[in-house]
């Protein structure tokens, strides 16, 4: 019984790393291929299957009048818009959970839990709903096709996401942690910046990775709101595509563009392997 | 910084969580009380009865509904906690993980920009006196419970010139060995540095060896403020009565008889009370089982008991029996033999206690 037990459980275990590796591995391969391999018969080896070439990773340095794509500016003006939009949304994510979480609301037959579940609703809602109404306001106020315009609509979309998650962080300090602080002392603001923030470390890094990793994956509003001046890099992978598929150079590109995620991942994991997140608290 | 060492008064003090209720329900009752500069004080009374809202509206976190609040005279109602100079310790350990055990002692210094010597000096007396000096460049978050517990009562007592030191149930974490020399260590504080000590507790032992003064309170209302030898031996309510001693005081249903004279089932009790006013009224006799006398031949002033049950504490023993239906407690020597079946027990006049309407008359 236990026999079989391991058994399944390797077996599983195996099958769901294959099942997620793989598909990695191939791209991995077939960034090194060209047309000919690519299209002859299936190959997986370099060097043993198929020669391998370097060309579908030149052509996303390349500039396009060399007949290459050069994904290099998108990178950059993605990684600008989700660094920006990320570092706002903790600043003000941060400072309205610390106030949902400390402070009582009354506005109506509105409270606390109401004006959370208002943040996460703009998640809740399907984003086309909020697309045309995006559209509308960034033509209005001119930044259609602008970073900046990016930028607004991804704090949008990414602040819920850190006020959620930080409002569970706070509500989680014992509030005698902020009274201790001003005893000791503390004005208010410092007993947040001194205290309550330095506590708060682990949720602010889970609240960057997730703004991180969903700003940068945006494809939906990226392309909605964008059109020839500014390009964000999901938008230019997804356009490398043409009457003949460009295998080597799409695969060399989602790994790239998938690459600093990895690295967050690397990052996060190891602080969360070192047990800051759980003993945080008392 | 000046000597803030202060006399404390509250002055009319009520608060209730719910001021906007037509109908709202009082935490604290109004109520007047001063603290002396350099006392020791343990207010204790069970759990929601608003000891924790009377410290916090003395450091500042509560702003009472009504009334006011003076150190030295001056008021501080308005004034916030970080501008009153109080300490205050919680019940579980609130220590700042991120620094390290010294820097949690230095927080309060640092935060009023004490000088670098002048820290250095006060943590190194504190650490000292609380066992913390080998753990002091330790992270805050490694210790144990109850020595973060010794790191927040550190922090509260780093600043000399605190006008006091509120604490609320600070050792219940804290294992009774560390207990014991703990509160000897906060008297000898208190001795040496004359700092004001108020030290909420549900734990009267901890009350009694603690403090000069004990305030008892009961749903949002003071009922004795007193030496422990007056909440002991006079009681002002029955609920004193019940609340402080073990077991509890013995108290019965009972009628005046004549001026001094109440009776209970029949057997009539002579008291030193004046109870001319309350003649054939129902009241209640209380008297302490320490007090009840075991004796031999049945004269004035005493009971016959059934005895029910013995049991040995060691150093005494503590006889429980009924009188009809009343049930009678009685500590006794350990030495002293007990006689079977009926037993006659001395209520001497001068400690029997005569409420009506559950206060003292």
């Amino acid at each position: 019984m236990s026999k079989l037990y391991t058994f399944l459980k390797y077996f599983f275990i195996t099958f769901w790393t294959v099942f997620v590796v793989a598909p990695f591995l191939w791209a991995v391969s077939t960034s090194f291929k060209d047309f000919q391999s690519v299209n002859s018969k299936v190959t997986y080896i370099p060097w043993l299957d198929f020669e391998p070439t370097l060309e579908g990773w030149r052509v996303l340095i390349k500039s396009p009048a060399k007949g290459g794509v050069d994904i290099v500016e998108p990178y950059f003006n993605s990684i600008f818009v989700t660094c920006t939009a990320s570092l706002i949304s903790i600043v003000l994510g941060t400072l309205a959970a610390y106030a949902l979480s400390r402070f009582t609301f009354k506005a109506g037959f509105v409270r606390n839990n109401d004006i959370t579940f208002f943040f996460i609703s703009q998640r809740i809602m399907p984003p086309i709903v909020l697309s045309i109404p995006f559209f509308i306001f960034l033509s209005t106020i001119g930044l259609l096709d602008s970073l900046l315009g990016l930028v607004v609509v991804y704090i949008v979309l990414l602040m819920p996401i850190a006020v959620w998650i930080m409002v569970d962080f706070f509500n989680r300090v014992p509030k005698e942690l902020d009274e201790t602080a001003l005893i000791d002392g503390c004005n208010p603001y410092q007993a947040f910046y001194k205290v309550v923030l330095p506590n708060s470390i682990p949720g602010l890094i889970v609240a960057g990775m997730f703004c991180i990793i969903f700003g940068w994956i945006d494809f939906f509003f990226a392309f909605i709101l964008t059109f020839t001046e500014v390009q964000l890099l999901p938008v230019k992978v997804v356009a490398l595509n043409s009457s003949i598929t460009p295998w080597w150079s799409l695969s060399a590109s989602a790994l790239v563009s998938v690459a600093p995620l990895i690295i967050v991942a690397f990052i996060v994991e190891r602080y969360l392997s070192k047990g800051n997140l759980s003993g945080a608290l008392k | 910084m000046e000597e803030q060492m202060a006399k404390i008064d509250l002055s009319n003090i009520s608060h209730t969580y719910n001021p906007l209720d037509p109908k709202p329900t009082y935490a604290l009752n109004p109520f007047s009380m001063t603290w002396e500069n350099g006392k020791r004080y343990a207010i204790l009374g069970p759990s929601g009865c608003g000891k924790t809202t009377m410290l916090n509206i003395v450091s500042g976190l509560v702003r009472p509904s009504k009334g006011e609040i003076l150190f030295d005279e001056t008021p501080v109602t308005d004034l916030k906690t970080e501008d009153r100079n109080i300490a205050q310790v919680f019940q579980f350990p609130v220590i700042y993980n991120t620094m390290t055990v010294y820097d949690n002692l230095a927080f309060p210094l640092r935060c009023r920009e004490f000088t670098k010597e002048k820290i250095e000096e006060r943590v190194k007396a504190v650490s000292d006196t609380l066992n913390l000096s080998s753990f002091l460049n330790s992270p805050a978050r490694k210790l144990t419970a109850d020595q973060k517990q010794l790191i927040s009562l550190g922090r509260g007592l780093v600043r000399e010139d605190v006008a006091a030191v509120l604490m609320d149930e600070p050792l219940t974490v804290i294992d009774p060995d560390l207990k014991f020399r703990l509160r000897r260590n906060l008297k000898e504080i208190n001795e040496q540095y004359k700092t004001t000590l108020v030290y909420v507790t549900h734990d009267q032992n901890e009350a009694m060896t603690f403090a000069e003064n004990i305030i008892v309170m009961d749903q949002g209302e003071i009922v004795q403020v007193g030496l422990p030898k007056d909440l002991f031996e006079k009681p002002k309510t029955t609920f004193v009565g019940y609340f402080i001693g073990s077991p509890a005081m013995n108290i019965f249903h009972s009628t005046v008889s004549s001026d001094h004279e109440v009776k209970i089932n029949d057997t009539t009790i002579k008291t030193n009370s004046n109870l001319g006013n309350l003649k054939d009224k129902n009241v209640k006799l209380g008297i302490r089982s320490e007090f009840i006398e075991l004796v031999e031949k049945e004269k004035s002033n005493t009971v016959k008991i059934k005895l029910t049950r013995v049991e040995d504490f060691g150093n005494f023993k503590l006889l429980t029996g009924k009188m009809g239906d009343l049930v009678i407690k009685s500590k006794v020597e350990r030495e002293k033999p007990i006689p079977d079946g009926e037993l006659n027990l001395y209520f001497p006049p001068e400690k029997c206690c005569v409420y009506s309407d559950e206060k003292l008359v």
